[in-house]
């Protein structure tokens, strides 16, 4: 066989496995740092179909919430070094008086058009957890995906109605953007790197949504008034709906109660 | 001897017998004997959940070796593990072409090159497009299909193949019993990839039973992909005792051996299977299912390649009567 043959079929063989192009990375240049603030995404941009009116409540866990799970990080000495002391997950937490990280959000009785904002929501991974564990964006907002820790992590989102994708941010300080152009709640969001990091991503057609903070409460605002059936989503706990009517500059009250 | 179809040997005996050329053989079974270490370590990725740990390819992070952490470990091991087979496929190909007299045996070499680089492609394929069921079917297919070329290859250098000149007649039916065993495992495999990867694996949570019945109360998608694997499992284990039931009657040691194995690695394998389920698919049961699945798989396929090297087949009017004396039933 001729010498050139042997390299044809080297190349050949060696392609699959080795290759040559580099990883597609999306580093947008550094800017300024993105605003991670879940809620009515900060001032709905012109367009909007916005009102004085809100919803706000509180969300009440009654029962006994299971034990944190204890979290094996031997995997990544990095993620580990990061949390000498051990890490915990405690996906129904309701030590701050009421239940955190319930997402509620206006899901009928909207009529109005809502442009996606353009300033992005931040997702930063850091201590080998995602931040927020709730991560809320409108559909065609940009969603800043942050690395912040000194080791690797892929990004997976798992959708149904939007696209799949799967990213990787080897090295600290990487960011990527993604979009969601769709409404669909929730999108779970892991690494599979680190299988602990499991988080959930709502994209909202519009701005009227929140998440529980530790004592459990939530506020909605900036509603037009209107006849509206607003839900509650748990990660464990699931749904509930229930219906508000708010006027013009009323502040109207929901408040939600999960059992277990 | 008039050469039957495929076999060239009537062509080399005017150029001399070729010689039995040991250490391309052994580099032959070296090859296999990798490739069924990449089968598990390859199963150790889908086990563990890890085949998206690094989510580009034919670069792992943009990098040739990105840190060993979580998930990477398993799925860059098995890249790595997958190149070194590829070199080794690639060493015995080229090896082939310049060495090897039978043309039939150059082709096989460079099918099983041209089956290791599909395979890689599929492999980054899964890796680009998040794993489609398909696609990873095709890659837990064309692993063992490959592994088969392999043993092929390592077979047709070997000494047996080569001292083989006056096959016996195949008057208890060995090369039918053998491939139809090799066919049904290979069927086997088919399903039980299905299953693995539409998540079918836990559809029936008992074992032997299902849902404390004989037959599934439910008939879905997953529950019959699921139950069609365990009546495979029983057709496998008929085909392979009645391999070995024929190898016994023929008196062979070449086949009651590895039919006895054979039928050792089965009941292994049945065990395996139902550890799977019972321990919720545990990584070391489950890993270690899919790698004897692949060792049965080969085993068949050898007794197969034997079974048609060793014996020539049986005229038909002969066949029914010598083939089943009467003391034998
Ligand atoms: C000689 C080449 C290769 C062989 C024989 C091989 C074999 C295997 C086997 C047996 C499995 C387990 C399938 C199962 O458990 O159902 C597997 C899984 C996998 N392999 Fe390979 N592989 C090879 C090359 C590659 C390459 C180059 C990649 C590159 C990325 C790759 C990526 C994967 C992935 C991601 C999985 C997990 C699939 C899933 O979970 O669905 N493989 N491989
Ligand atoms: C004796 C014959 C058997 C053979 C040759 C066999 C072979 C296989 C193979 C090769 C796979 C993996 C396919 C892949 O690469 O993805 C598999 C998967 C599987 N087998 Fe078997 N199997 C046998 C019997 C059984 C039995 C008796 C059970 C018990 C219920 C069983 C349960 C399973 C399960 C649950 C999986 C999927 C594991 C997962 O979802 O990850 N198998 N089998
Ligand atoms: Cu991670």
């Amino acid at each position: 066989m001729s010498m050139r043959t042997t390299l044809a079929v080297l190349a050949l063989v060696g392609l699959p496995f080795a290759g040559c192009g580099g990883p597609k990375e999306e580093t947008p240049p550094p800017g300024p740092a993105a605003t991670s603030a879940a809620g009515p995404a900060g001032g709905a941009p012109a367009g909007a179909t916005t009102g004085s009116a809100s919803i706000s409540g509180k969300i009440s866990f009654e029962g006994t919430a299971p034990a944190p799970e204890k979290i094996k990080t031997s995997a990544d000495p990095k993620c580990q070094a990061m949390h000498p002391q051990g890490l915990e997950r405690q996906t129904i937490d309701a030590g701050g008086g009421g239940l955190k990280d319930v997402f509620v959000y206006v899901k009928s009785g909207l009529s109005g058009t809502y442009p996606a904002p353009t300033e992005p929501v931040l997702l930063d991974q850091k201590g080998c957890m995602y931040q927020p564990h709730i991560i809320t964006v409108q559909a065609g907002q940009p969603l800043k995906i942050r690395n912040s820790d000194d080791t690797l992590h892929n990004i997976h989102p798992r959708p149904t109605a939007n696209p799949e994708f799967n990213i990787g941010q080897p090295r600290q300080g990487m960011e990527s953007t993604k979009t969601f152009d769709k409404q669909e709640i929730m999108i779970p969001v892991g690494c599979d790197v680190h299988p602990w990091m499991r988080s959930y991503i709502a994209v909202v057609g519009h701005p009227f949504f929140s998440v529980s903070k530790d004592d459990g409460t939530y506020e909605i605002k900036g509603l037009p008034a209107g006849d509206y059936e607003i839900e509650a989503w748990h990660e464990k706990l699931k749904t509930q709906t229930q219906k508000v009517t708010v006027k013009d500059g009323e502040k109207a009250k929901a408040d939600f109660s999960y059992k277990s | 001897m008039a050469g039957r179809p495929g076999d060239d040997r009537a062509g080399s005996t005017l150029r001399g017998v070729p010689a039995f050329d040991r250490s391309r053989h052994l580099f032959g079974a070296v090859t296999a004997a990798t490739t069924l270490v990449l089968i598990f370590v390859g199963g150790l990725v889908t086990s563990t959940g890890s085949g998206l740990s690094v989510p580009d390819w034919p670069l792992s992070y943009g990098m040739l070796m990105p840190p060993m952490v979580g998930g990477v470990f398993y799925e860059h091991s098995h890249r790595i593990v997958a190149s070194l087979v590829g070199a080794l496929t690639l060493a015995l190909a080229l090896w082939t072409a310049r060495a090897e007299p039978r043309p039939g045996v150059r082709r096989l070499a460079w099918a099983a090159l041209a089956a290791v680089v599909a395979q890689g492609v599929l492999g980054g394929l899964t890796v680009i497009f998040l794993l489609p069921t398909a696609v990873s079917v095709a890659h837990a297919c064309l692993a063992q299909t490959f592994f088969c070329l392999v043993i092929a290859l390592a077979y047709a250098t070997s000494r047996e193949w080569r001292d083989a000149r006056a096959p016996d007649v195949d008057q208890t039916g060995l090369r039918g019993a053998a491939l139809t065993a090799t066919l049904i495992v290979y069927g086997q495999l088919l399903v039980g990839a299905v299953m693995r990867h539409i998540g079918a694996g836990l559809a029936i949570p008992d074992f032997p039973l299902a849902s404390g019945r004989v037959l599934p109360p439910v008939a879905t998608t997953p529950v019959l992909v699921h139950f069609a694997h365990r009546i495979g499992a029983l057709l496998v284990l008929l085909a392979v005792a009645c391999f070995l039931a024929r190898a016994r009657r023929a008196g062979d040691p070449r086949f009651t051996r590895l039919g006895a194995a054979l039928l050792g690695l089965v009941g292994f394998q049945i065990a395996l299977g139902a550890a799977t389920v019972l321990t919720g698919k545990a990584v070391t049961p489950t890993t270690l299912h899919v790698a004897t699945g692949a060792a049965i798989l080969g085993g068949c396929w050898l007794s197969t390649l034997r079974a048609f090297r060793l014996r020539r087949p049986a005229p038909a009017a002969l066949a029914v009567p010598v083939a089943r004396p009467v003391t034998q039933s």
